[in-house]
């Protein structure tokens, strides 16, 4: 399964291979070097767990592997191994994420520092088996912390830099690393495969469960009823509750230092929160998520040779929000156009685009604001697509505006 | 300190049997080679106004009082057997045990010119063997409080159970055997809503305790247990969970790491539905049962389905080790608890307690071994075990049970049901053996 | 000065009772036991088997050495309480030490009275209330051949027994026309007295010793009919009552014995009595009573041991009832509760000559007031239950008067579940 190494690029590289994103969240676990990875299939995560179990069968990860019977039992599975001090991995998306819900979402609370990779898929119903981020955008408010890679490489770099993040003693928080699924989880491309000496010396000794533990040695209740309207409870209850938020928003520093330290030791350069292109002379912008970001590029550079001032501003942490990074960005443009690769149901809009809105409204200056909503279950976004919504916002530069989301793919 | 064994006696039994004297008899032949009567050392007596017979004997009491009352040293409490000695040579006859005694358990003979008074017959009592109707048991647990009083008691004092709680009970036990290298997991039900997982950042247990989530307690439990393999600490994966979180919302979890064979020592205490919320119906609930969600009205007459056999279905899994108890037989309890400690140091091993509930049953709080046992002796409970590659073995007797109204009887949930549905509860009760005794090997 | 925290004086049933109940409760302060005995405990009700060789002295301890080891007692032996300075709680010993207590408890028991019979203080006689006594009595009756003995109280009458059985030619003298007063009737009494009779036993009833001479290998007694017996072996069996010396100068109160409460306290602070010392509540009158009784002892030690304890399962004391079980010649007599009916009470009885049976039952509302009976089986705790609990017999009384046994079996059986 392993390609053979082609050429050293990067000091920190052991070999550059040719896989696609999927092959390569599987090298990411094996140089993390989880104690326990827990699996079942789903579509279009399922090489993933392929990868690893064979990488787990060739010894290429020293790592208990447990075939579970759903992925409720994966997560929990993780529970127990984390609270008893291991590092663990899992990957799920859609379906098999809604059907681990019930521990994932008390993930956070325990402040359990588990990475997890999220091959997103769409939500059903229409059945579907395609991409999607609706399945990652309906958890956003469980208290995990959100990352969406544009590329292959981005993939396997953030994976490993996601345990940095997770187990950094100020936040202590579960890390999904969204991939798109089908676009990033298919797509194949040559990566650097990072040194595993310097992956080891990059994350540090694991410490997950200094903060609480299943241990005999150091006996305590994990979980006890916490709350109610007497005694101590309402305070301990809020404690716990506010503490988890500040864990989140610690995360933001802790992410953008795990990139800085990334790009000294590899010499890969991503912007943790909020990558600005092509903006600073821009009158209008995109805003872009995942793996669409390299169409929207394209596209970009397109209207660029035509004369449009367009830029982009393309999220990487989703959650916790990256707030300032996002407001000083959208302050630069009068007009910006968000593409969603979901939907949000409440607003009849992008996920994303709400969360804009809120930051427009900190901008403290008018800025005209539209939604487009496109590649959904596994519907290609192109440079096309991207061009129209280029000329839309464009339009909204100029003052027409229009109601609802601009679907991307209605007429395909 | 030491517990000793003794003899128990149950009036509604020997009503069963009339006057049958079996015990007296066996007790004079043994004592005197005779059927005469005056040399039995027990004593049944008519109850008053059709009231059960009543009971004299020794009871060979903690603190003796014919002891003290004995000038000559012949009567000693025997600190190895328990037994209050009598020694013919120092005895002067004098008779002042007989004014200790309040129980009529030492009296004159007038044949002997002695007194006379039950000595066990050296641990096998003779009455015991005799009695035809099970009125007189030789109770033998004391066993279990001498090997293991000194072990502590790993949960907290003050656990907020009802009065008269199974549960509790079975908590206590187990994990007290089980010992303190142990994570303990007790997903929602009465276990942490007594308070074993504490409240407000305070613990229940004194050994590492989760409160897992209703469904994932045997997975969560597999990746403690992986874990602690993984750095070669010995760690006992314990789950106590109820029926629903064992049975029902929880099955998929429990029956994965029973299929993985994940090391865990995984105790279903099945009070039959769900208790600590309100006494809702569960997959375990039985048949005919009131509960608030199988009510008693014009148009339904408690649970119209019959409880799933969840330990049979384990067994299906071919664990490690899977067996059937219940309190009111807790030396075999003990033997089992033993046997799946073991086994789930090999893999996966299930114990399911049958665990009625006085205050989900509507029986009174002092009646709760009572009804455990009567489960067990009309078969609807039956004790068996099972272990990996071997057959399944009745641990106790499944012949001659009593008629399934003497357990259905002690608990009003049952209160309301007909003829009918009692003969349908008797005829699945009957089934149930019979499809217990295939796998038993038997007919 | 030697200090303890308990301080028990006698180490018969009332003090070794209020060892182990102090210690049930009380596992750590220091216990010291004073006996004026050189002997290892033994219960004064053995002692008439001693002599007559039934029971050997040394298989008759109560407790051995190593109880009072375990349970951090000091046993002083040979030595009794002198005296006692209830002010700064000091007992004074004879052998001149001093022990400061916390609390003390008084069972020194009671010793023979020595009735005024001229020529008695100046005749060799036996009384029998010590082993030692009982030692010495048994080596002089191996070489004696004629006993006396005065009183047919228990103590005579069990001394008699015991010497016949040893062999010597017995005669009873007693002042009283019957056997055993205050325990039995004068009917079961009779049944008693025909069998000492029956046994060889001489039976001088009703009569006074006026005279005791003393004489070559023994003595003469001469009653008040002017008739005589020669005796090469004479024991004093008239009775007992404490020796209460030690308590001059304290405030404890005294009547026959010294009196206590409920809880057996005197009436000086820190000090407690229970056993044959003690005058306690009667069952049946408002009078405080000496029990004199083995069961009563050890009920009493342990009530006082509680108290000193504070042991929070303390019942008071219900008051004595008279009990007696006794056996003669291989026949039994028991009595539990008053014997004699007055008009108050409802008496029945049943005899049975052919087989020298006889009982009697007391009841008053229908509640059990006595019961006393010869040779019939007899659960003698049980009865002393009906009647402390003064259990209603109405619904079973038939039953009860004929089948007394098994119908107060049934009750208690019924009344423990």
């Amino acid at each position: 399964m392993a390609t053979p190494a082609l050429k050293m690029k990067h000091p920190g590289c052991a070999q550059s291979i040719v896989c696609d994103g999927n092959e390569a969240a599987a090298w990411a676990v094996a140089l993390a070097r989880p104690d326990l990875v827990a699996v079942y299939p789903i579509t279009p995560q399922s090489s993933l767990v392929e990868y690893v179990s064979q990488f787990i069968a060739d010894g290429k990860i020293q790592a208990e592997l447990m075939n579970v019977e759903g992925e409720h039992s994966v997560l929990s599975a993780l529970h127990g191994a984390a609270l008893a001090g291991g590092r663990t991995y899992t990957a799920t998306c859609g379906p098999g994420l809604a059907f681990m819900f019930e521990p994932y979402w008390r993930t956070p609370g325990m402040r359990l520092p588990i990475v997890a990779s999220l091959v997103t898929r769409d939500g059903i119903t229409p059945q579907c088996v395609w991409g999607g981020q609706q399945d990652a955008m309906t958890m956003k408010e469980t208290g995990w912390i959100q990352i969406y890679c544009e590329t292959v490489q981005e993939v396997l770099d953030t994976t490993i830099m996601a345990y940095r993040i997770a187990e950094h003693h100020d936040v202590m928080l579960p890390v999904n690393i969204c991939h798109d699924g089908n676009y990033l989880s298919y797509g194949v491309t040559q990566v650097d495969v990072p040194e595993q000496s310097a992956v080891d010396d990059y994350l540090g000794e694991k410490d997950v469960n200094w903060h609480v533990a299943l241990d005999p040695m150091r006996p305590m209740a994990v979980d006890p009823l916490t709350g109610g309207a007497g005694g101590p409870g309402p305070s301990k209850f809020v404690a716990y509750r506010k503490g988890l938020c500040e864990g989140m928003q610690n995360a933001l520093g802790v992410i953008e230092q795990a990139h800085a330290d990334w790009a000294d030791i590899f010499g890969r350069d991503y912007a943790p929160l909020v990558e600005e292109y092509r903006l600073d002379d821009a009158d209008y912008a995109l805003v872009t998520i995942g793996s669409m970001t390299g169409a929207a590029k394209d596209a970009i550079d397109s209207a660029r040779l035509r004369g449009e001032r367009v830029g982009l501003i393309k999220i990487k942490t989703f959650r916790p929000f990256p707030v300032e990074a996002m407001t000083r960005a959208l302050k630069k443009v009068e007009a910006v156009g968000v593409v969603d690769r979901s939907v949000h149901y409440g607003w009849d809009c992008g996920p994303l685009y709400q969360e804009v809105l809120s930051c427009l409204y900190r901008a403290g200056k008018p800025v005209a604001s539209g939604s487009f909503i496109g590649g959904l279950a596994g519907a290609d976004l192109t440079e096309g697509h991207f061009a129209r919504a280029i000329e839309r916002t464009a339009q909204l530069l100029a003052g027409t505006e229009f109601d609802g989301p601009v679907w991307l793919n209605e007429n395909d | 300190m030491t517990a000793y064994n003794t003899i128990a006696f149950d009036p509604s039994r020997c009503e069963l049997c009339n006057d049958c004297n079996a015990c007296m008899t066996a007790c004079s032949q043994i004592k005197a080679g005779t059927d005469d009567l005056l040399h039995s050392r027990i004593k049944i007596v008519a109850g008053f106004n059709g009231n059960p017979p009543e009971l004299a004997l020794c009871r060979q009491c903690g603190d003796p009082e014919c002891t003290k009352s004995c000038p000559s040293t012949a009567l000693t409490k025997n600190p190895e057997t328990g037994l209050i000695d009598w020694d013919e040579s120092l005895c002067i006859d004098c008779l002042l045990c007989t004014v200790g005694c309040t129980y009529g358990g030492i009296t004159y003979n007038a044949e002997l010119k002695h007194v006379a008074k039950c000595d066990h017959c050296d641990g096998d009592p003779a009455c015991v063997k005799a009695c035809p109707s099970g009125a007189l048991t030789y109770i033998t647990s004391a066993s279990i409080f001498n090997e293991q009083h000194e072990r502590e008691d790993l949960f907290v004092p003050g656990l907020s159970a009802c009065q008269g709680c199974n549960s509790e009970m079975i908590m206590r036990h187990s994990l007290r055997k089980v010992g303190p290298d142990t994570v303990l997991a007790t997903p929602p039900g009465c276990i942490p809503g007594m308070g074993s997982v504490g409240f407000n950042g305070t613990t229940g247990t004194k050994v590492p305790v989760f409160h897992p989530l209703l469904t994932n307690t045997a997975s969560m439990l597999a990746g403690v247990k992986k874990q602690y393999n993984r750095m070669g600490r010995n760690v006992t994966a314990m789950a106590l969970a109820g029926d629903g979180g064992a049975g029902d919302v929880g099955f998929q979890s429990l029956s994965g790491a029973a299929e993985r064979n994940d090391q865990i020592l995984f105790i279903c205490v099945d009070n039959e539905g769900y208790m600590n919320t309100g006494m809702q119906a569960s997959g375990s609930t039985s048949y005919g049962s009131w509960t608030t969600t199988t009510p008693v009205g014009t148009e339904m007459k408690g649970k119209r389905t019959s409880q799933k056999n969840l330990a049979m279905i384990m067994m299906n899994h071919n664990c490690e080790y899977v067996a059937t108890a219940s309190t009111a037989f807790v030396e075999d309890y003990y033997e089992k608890l033993d046997k799946a400690l073991a086994a789930s140091e090999r893999g996966f091993a299930y114990l399911h307690i049958y665990s009625p509930c006085p205050t989900g049953w509507r029986f009174p709080s002092s009646q709760t071994i009572e009804v455990c046992r009567k489960g067990v002796e009309t078969n609807f409970a039956p004790l068996w075990e099972y272990e990996r590659g071997g057959e399944l073995r009745f641990t106790h007797s499944i012949d001659n049970p009593l008629p399934v109204e003497a357990y259905l009887n002690l608990s009003g949930k049952y209160r309301h049901v007909s003829k009918e549905q009692l003969a349908h509860i008797q005829e699945q009760v009957n089934e149930r053996v019979k499809s217990l005794k295939r796998f038993a090997g038997l007919n | 000065m030697n200090t303890t925290h308990y301080l028990i004086a006698g180490a018969s049933h009332a003090g070794l009772e209020a060892v182990h109940r102090i210690r049930l409760v009380d596992e750590t302060s220091p216990i010291t036991l004073v006996t004026r005995d050189a002997h290892a405990p033994y219960s004064p009700t053995i002692l008439p088997y001693v002599v007559s060789g039934q029971s050997a002295p040394e298989r008759v301890v109560l407790r051995k050495a190593d109880y009072f080891t375990q349970h951090n007692v000091t046993l002083i032996s040979d030595n009794e309480l002198v005296a006692i300075n209830e002010n700064d709680r000091v007992a004074s010993l004879k052998s001149g030490d001093q022990w400061q207590y916390e609390k003390l408890l008084l069972a020194t028991g009671a010793d023979p009275i020595i009735p005024p019979i001229p020529g008695l203080s100046e005749t060799p006689f036996h009384v029998l209330r010590t082993m030692q006594h009982a030692i010495d009595l048994r080596e002089h009756a191996g070489k004696a051949k004629r006993a006396v003995v005065l009183g047919a109280g228990l103590i005579g009458m069990h001394g008699a027994e015991n010497l016949r059985h040893a062999g010597l030619d017995v005669t009873i003298v007693e002042m009283c026309d019957q056997v055993l007063p205050g325990y039995f009737d004068p009917r079961a009494a009779s049944v008693i007295e025909t069998a000492f009779n029956d046994n060889g036993i001489h039976m001088v009833m009703g009569s006074r010793v006026v005279k005791v001479e003393s004489q070559d290998n023994g003595c003469r007694i001469t009653l008040e009919n002017g008739n005589s017996l020669e005796a090469d072996l004479l024991l004093v069996a008239t009775g007992v009552k404490p020796q209460l010396d030690y308590l001059k100068g304290t405030s404890v109160q005294v009547d026959q014995g010294v009196l206590v409460d409920r809880n057996m306290r005197t009436d000086a602070p820190n000090i407690w009595a229970a056993g044959d010392v003690a005058q306690a509540a009667d069952f049946y009158g408002e009078d405080k009573v000496m029990m004199g009784i083995l069961p009563d002892a050890v009920t009493q030690g342990a009530i006082a041991a509680m108290d000193m304890a504070e042991d929070h399962a303390l019942a008071p004391y219900v008051g004595g009832v008279p009990i007696n079980t006794y056996t003669f010649f291989g026949q039994q007599a028991i009595s539990v509760g008053q014997c004699m009916a007055d008009a108050q009470l409802e008496e029945l009885t049943r005899t049975d000559d052919d087989n020298q049976r006889y009982l009697k039952i007391l009841l008053k509302d229908n509640r059990l007031h006595g019961i006393s009976s010869i040779n019939e089986e007899m659960d003698a705790g049980i009865m002393w239950q009906l009647i402390l609990r003064k259990i209603d017999l109405t619904p079973v009384k038939d039953a009860f008067i004929a089948r007394p046994l098994e119908t107060g079996r049934a009750l208690m059986s019924s009344t423990w579940r």
